[in-house]
């Protein structure tokens, strides 16, 4: 009988795991929102399934609705992808329980990894470095004082019910400790209702690395070397690479090391990534651990040779993986994630008709996308069009393909984050890998490049020909010509509302 | 058909007379007068391979984003530029650059759900004051009053989707 896989996702991701479907001889089953009906997900599918409405809560965050449409297909696998359910420890529950097979980690290693208290208190008796912090709130001043003396300033003073950057406070000596003490608790206050704070080590200038590791049922479990993700817009990853730039054979063995461990103390198998901050000494520290597949898990395919997604299927129908034990990196790869918003208007999203499209190819290109020509970016969801995948020999080259590839693609109808990319990618400090997770809150996009004297001469002509050519056929004919770009140049939705 | 035209290039914005003859054998185009033949082939998607006599190429796409304002991508650059027919030039020259400007409609600049209207009719309102609250792509976007003005109607309500261009509040006359 055919072996079939539920993807339980859509986009960009739902693609590549129906990709990974077809290279294992697996038929992919695609769901659908009423925004997606006819979505690139949906027309590689061999199956599909509508769930519901657009908003993702009436449809791709239903479980019911998803494992009713695994069992209408006759599909026994479920691979969640990447945010929706995939790290719901009730989802991956209920598919088991639905006696079909989820292709991540148990749910119970999801649900140890998804508290960060128990994560934290895991990781510690595991002997992964965390960032030294109190265990307990704090009564008074002098306990924040005291820890300070005892592993150093600057500290980090958090809500204890906190989260999202709220209630924060950094404090650089001792001498700051009574005033910020009072402000954290008020902040504690109002944010959460709750006046309880602690305090950890405030690393400066860290960057943020991850450790690729993949387990199995056989209790193999196998690191991948890392990923350089410090590049973050609003907390959110823009570009990525592997290896890190500033990380020795050394560090990396440290980390992944580390990595390993973090994943043993939660049985963990399938993909997973190890969060770890580095700080500029080299010390590193466990933040948390994703259980799912993650958005850059490209570049670590293409250093190291290996299809994760394609080993996570393996993984759940129960077979070894197929990657060896010192997996040995090479070359290097950088990833950019193209968004439908435009730089030069303050990142304003730009949703809309995709009349244009032309994506890179040639030596050392990929390109993961979940959209083609005519499409329509629905309003829906992430904004992400596509990532673009630039492998070479060393990381100047994967650089220089990068911009290769940049300046290839085409994308007419909605503005991307490209001309971001060109200019981020010209910048002496990503050039030479000098960031940290705070680099790109003091750089701003500078606007896009006044046009050569050539290229200013060029648009003109173009423009006014374009011109031109719509007065003439206005005049000579009364059949409507087909959409352009010129016609069209702000599509409205249509069918999608 | 004539043109005028404003681009801003690194030797500053220089203003253009623009002439587009189209004939069976090619084109023609006078820039301040000075006629060329270009060879401009059409690609898909509304753009066009411009090739100019020196041998000069590259794909460019024009989109009107507005009033005259036309973007066009040469490679991966970006050029705006102002391009007005003879006619309208001329008639924004006599009645002045205020004539564009007066519209009273506050209108979406891009698709999305109305999260919240700020405003209700009858409140002043300052230019580049945030008057309805747009949703789209899980991000929320200011829609910011053009002018200062009195606030005439709310056109739409929250829960509502809107399309480029909608009219989302009116404002009174300018004074």
């Amino acid at each position: 009988m055919t072996e079939r896989l539920l993807i339980a996702n859509r986009g960009e991701i739902a693609v590549r795991i129906s990709r990974a479907c077809r290279d294992l001889g697996i038929s992919p089953v695609a769901v659908f929102s009423d925004a997606d009906r006819a979505s690139l997900h949906v027309r590689l599918a061999d199956h599909a399934v509508g769930i519901g409405p657009a908003p993702a809560r009436e449809s791709y965050l239903l479980p019911e609705k998803l494992i009713d449409a695994a069992k209408r297909t006759g599909a026994r696998l479920v691979h969640p992808g990447f945010g929706f359910l995939a790290e719901n420890a009730a989802f991956a529950r209920a598919v088991r329980d639905a006696g079909l097979v989820w292709v991540g980690p148990d749910p119970e290693s999801i649900s140890a990894m998804g508290s960060k208290t128990e994560s934290r208190a895991r990781m510690k008796a595991a002997g992964v470095p965390i960032v030294p912090g109190m265990t307990t709130p704090a009564k008074d001043p002098s306990e924040i004082a005291a820890f300070g003396r005892e592993h150093g300033f600057p500290l980090l003073l958090k809500a204890a019910a906190g989260g999202g950057g709220k209630g924060m406070r950094i404090v650089r000596s001792e001498d700051e400790v009574p005033a910020a003490f009072a402000r954290a608790r008020s902040e504690a206050v109002s944010f959460f209702a709750d006046d309880k704070v602690y305090c950890e080590l405030y690393v400066e200038k860290s960057r943020h690395v991850e450790v690729q590791v993949l387990g199995d049922r056989s209790g193999r479990v196998v690191a991948l070397g890392e990923r350089e993700c410090s590049l973050q817009r609003r907390h959110q990853k823009v570009l990525e690479e592997c290896p890190s730039p500033v990380v020795s054979p050394g560090l990396r063995a440290r980390m992944e090391e580390s990595a390993v461990a973090a994943a043993r103390s939660v049985d963990y198998v399938s993909a997973g990534t190890v969060e770890f901050l580095l700080a500029a000494d080299g010390r590193f520290f466990f933040l948390e651990m994703n259980t799912r597949i993650q958005v850059e898990h490209p570049v670590t395919e293409m250093v190291y040779g290996v299809d994760l997604v394609a080993e996570m299927i393996r993984i759940a129908l129960g077979e070894p993986m197929s990657v060896p034990q010192r997996p040995e990196p090479r070359g290097h790869a950088v990833e950019c994630r193209i968004y439908a918003e435009d730089p030069s208007n303050g990142f304003a999203p730009s949703p809309g008709t995709i009349h244009r499209l032309r994506w890179p190819q040639g030596p050392g290109i990929r390109v993961d996308s979940g959209v083609e020509e005519g499409d329509t970016i629905p309003l829906d969801y992430d904004p992400m069009v596509a990532k673009l995948v630039a492998f070479g020999s060393d990381r100047d080259e994967a650089i220089r393909r990068m911009r290769r590839a940049l300046r290839e693609t085409r994308v007419e109808g909605i503005e991307t984050s490209i001309p971001f990319f060109l200019a981020l990618l010209d910048d002496p400090d990503v050039l030479s890998g000098n960031v940290s997770t705070q680099f790109l809150e003091g750089w701003t996009y500078p606007g896009d490049p006044a046009p050569t004297d050539d290229a200013a001469e060029l648009a003109l002509v173009a423009a006014a020909v374009a011109s031109a050519r719509e007065s003439l056929s206005v005049r000579g004919s009364s059949q409507p010509r087909p959409p352009s770009a010129w016609r069209t140049a702000r599509p409205t939705f249509g069918h999608r509302e | 058909m004539k043109y005028r035209a404003k681009v801003t290039s690194p030797s500053g914005e220089r203003s253009v007379e623009v002439e587009v003859q189209l004939d069976p054998t090619g084109v023609v185009v006078s820039l301040d007068g000075r006629p060329a033949r270009w060879n401009i082939v059409s690609t898909p998607g509304g753009g066009f391979s411009v090739l100019r006599a020196d041998g000069r190429q590259a794909e460019a796409v024009p989109h009107r984003v507005g009033n005259g304002t036309v973007r066009v991508r040469v490679g991966a650059e970006r050029v705006t530029l102002e391009l007005l027919d003879e006619l309208t030039a001329r008639a924004q020259a006599v009645a002045g650059k205020g004539a564009y400007r007066g519209s009273g409609d506050v209108k979406a600049a891009i698709p999305g759900r109305v999260l919240r209207v700020l405003a209700n009719p009858g409140d002043s309102v300052l230019q580049g004051q945030p008057v309805v609250v747009l949703e789209a792509m899980k991000m929320e976007n200011d829609v910011r009053s053009p002018r200062d003005g009195v606030v005439h109607s709310v056109e739409v309500a929250a829960g509502q989707a809107v399309g480029v261009g909608q009219v989302l509040l009116r404002l009174e006359p300018a004074v």
